[in-house]
């Protein structure tokens, strides 16, 4: 356990002693920012059905940033340290390869579990700097961040997975990307295809929008929370082998 | 301290690695030669665990290198090839890092920090990025990372290559002052580094071990040590045949150098020495002497001797 947390605590000093960490909290602010701004001018045009939240975390440009936040934030954890050596130096040293796949898997998490930090600022700023009643509820907010912090975690783990596959960061950044697209465009089949097919209930299951929607309103499903938990290790278990992988490849 | 029995390692059909023995006891430097490819990284990534041996296996310290692994990365200080290090971080802080997986904390990982840094010539860099450092400077970080756990053995993958000739130096300076405390298996192909520093050679080549001796031992038995070469003012066709006649001798070939000068290069067995023979033949027929030389082989041609393809 002490060897995890000195890897955890380099690998999050990596982040956060260099400008890198800094940049993508910068720009997950910005973003955030942007987003709230457009939907209150949603507000201002016209009354609204749905609440601040969930239009907040279901408009497209949410999820067209969300899913990039984790290739930046992923893609050098494995595939750098293969490129330059260091892996050997790592794991030629007393610590478990579950020790070093997991010590990045969360210092990654944890970086990711920070950045909406800004997004909670701003809904806290907007009740204590307006005097109109604001158009959510905290609970709202607890739901759409226990999605986040769920969806969180199996893509991060995606994004571990695709860095241990390849020595190169802008591979494993596009594996990355691909792979969460993919997971991200098979919710969206039954809308194309209305309910016409039979597994369309299986892709409504699997479908980020949908559980968002969900979590955004305050409903907590626990079918979403196992499904992201057993897939998160799965995947993690994958990354675990892959970087294994020398050991028993003939 | 290691002992290896026919440990072989498989790339597909590639035997990088082929059923190779050898022991290295407690307080050897052990010098592990080869041409490039003949399994040198290969054998010392296994007993350091990172690759798994396809067959055979190795012993460090008595622990079994596969099964348990942690135990025995524990005893081992390894310096990979080309020494790979986080370059975004700073020397004392790289150094910190790296003790702290291997268990050092508190005061005792402060002591060893400034051992190392002073053992290894880091201090005056402690606070520089590694990045910014000099292929030499971060030689010696490599080394003093594998040193910062005072392991029992310490594996060097060619500790000095890329340096320039006084760094060489200052390197091999320093990996004799650590023989005196340590057990080391250097890998090398720098061959007067091996007969300067080291008390063993181990040579392979394609991934056999083809000599494991005393740098000295394997000097003298190899095929060249016996020749002599001799310079007398007589004629070929009267000192070949009296030469030839010696039962060590094989081949005596004469060659004119200048006017009635001639010099024959005698061939004779290995650990055997003719000087004396030759030069109490010379006196005998009257026959004036300008130089009797016996040559003394070097490493460098015993690795050739072992290894060349043709």
């Amino acid at each position: 356990m002490a060897i995890f947390r000195i890897l955890y605590v380099k690998e999050l000093r990596g982040y956060f002693l260099s400008p890198f960490g800094w940049l993508i909290l910068a720009f997950a602010a910005l973003m955030q920012g942007l987003i709230l701004t457009a939907t209150l001018k949603n507000f201002s045009d016209q009354a609204q059905p749905e609440s601040l939240v969930f239009l907040n975390f279901n408009s497209p440009f949410f999820w067209f940033y969300f899913i990039f936040l984790f290739p930046v934030l992923t893609m050098r954890l494995f595939s750098e340290e293969t490129r330059s050596g260091t892996l050997e130096g790592l794991l030629t040293a007393p610590v478990k390869t579950w020790h070093v796949v997991l010590s990045k898997y969360f210092a990654a998490y944890t970086t990711f579990a920070l950045l909406w930090i800004p997004a909670l600022i701003h809904f806290y700023l907007f009740t204590s700097l307006t005097d109109i009643p604001p158009p959510f509820t905290w609970a709202e907010v607890a739901g759409a961040m226990t999605g986040i912090a769920l969806m969180g975690l199996l893509f991060t783990a995606f994004g571990c997975l695709a860095s241990a596959l390849t020595s190169s960061q802008i591979i494993a950044g596009v594996i990355c990307v691909a792979i969460l697209l993919v997971h991200f465009l098979l919710g969206l089949i039954p809308s194309q295809y209305t309910n016409q097919i039979d597994a369309a209930p299986f892709f409504d299951f699997l479908s980020s929008q949908n559980q968002m929607q969900d979590f955004a309103r305050g409903l907590i499903d626990s079918r979403p929370i196992a499904y992201h938990l057993s897939s998160t290790a799965f995947v993690l278990l994958i990354t675990y082998h892959l970087l294994d992988f020398r050991r028993w490849k003939l | 301290m290691i002992e290896i029995s026919s440990l072989s390692k498989s790339y597909g059909p590639h035997k990088a690695v082929d059923e190779i023995s050898f022991e290295v006891t407690r307080g050897e430097i052990v010098g592990f030669l080869g041409p490039n490819g003949a399994g040198k990284t290969t054998t010392l990534r296994m007993l350091t665990g990172f690759l798994p041996p396809t067959s055979g296996a190795a012993r460090i310290a008595g622990k079994d290198i596969f099964r348990e692994s942690l135990e025995v990365r524990k005893q081992i200080g390894y310096m990979p090839e080309n020494v790979p290090l986080y370059t975004d971080m700073r020397v004392r802080e790289y150094l910190r890092f790296r003790g702290a997986i291997r268990g050092l904390s508190g005061s005792r990982l402060r002591q060893r920090l400034g051992e190392v840094l002073e053992t290894c010539g880091l201090t005056d860099v402690r606070r520089k990025m590694i990045k910014t450092l000099s292929k030499g400077y971060r030689q010696r970080v490599g080394l003093a990372d594998a040193l910062i756990h005072d392991p029992s053995l310490l594996i060097l993958d060619e500790p000095t290559n890329g340096l320039d000739p006084n760094q060489i130096r200052a390197i091999r300076q320093l990996i004799q002052n650590l023989g005196e405390k340590h057990t080391i298996l250097l890998s090398t192909h720098i061959l007067s580094e091996v007969e300067m520093t080291c008390n063993k050679v181990v040579i392979i080549d394609g991934g056999k071990v083809k000599a494991a001796d005393t740098p000295a031992n394997l000097i003298n038995t190899m095929r060249r040590a016996g020749r002599v070469a001799i310079e007398l003012k007589a004629l070929k066709s009267e000192v070949e045949p009296l030469i030839s006649q010696f039962d060590e001798v094989t081949r005596v070939v004469g060659e004119t150098v200048d006017e009635e000068w001639n010099r024959f290069t005698v061939f004779a067995a290995p650990k055997t020495d003719t000087r004396l023979k030759l030069g109490n033949l010379a006196q005998e027929y009257g026959w004036p002497i300008r130089s009797l030389a016996r040559q003394t082989g070097t490493l460098e041609e015993v690795f050739v001797e072992l290894t060349r393809k043709d």
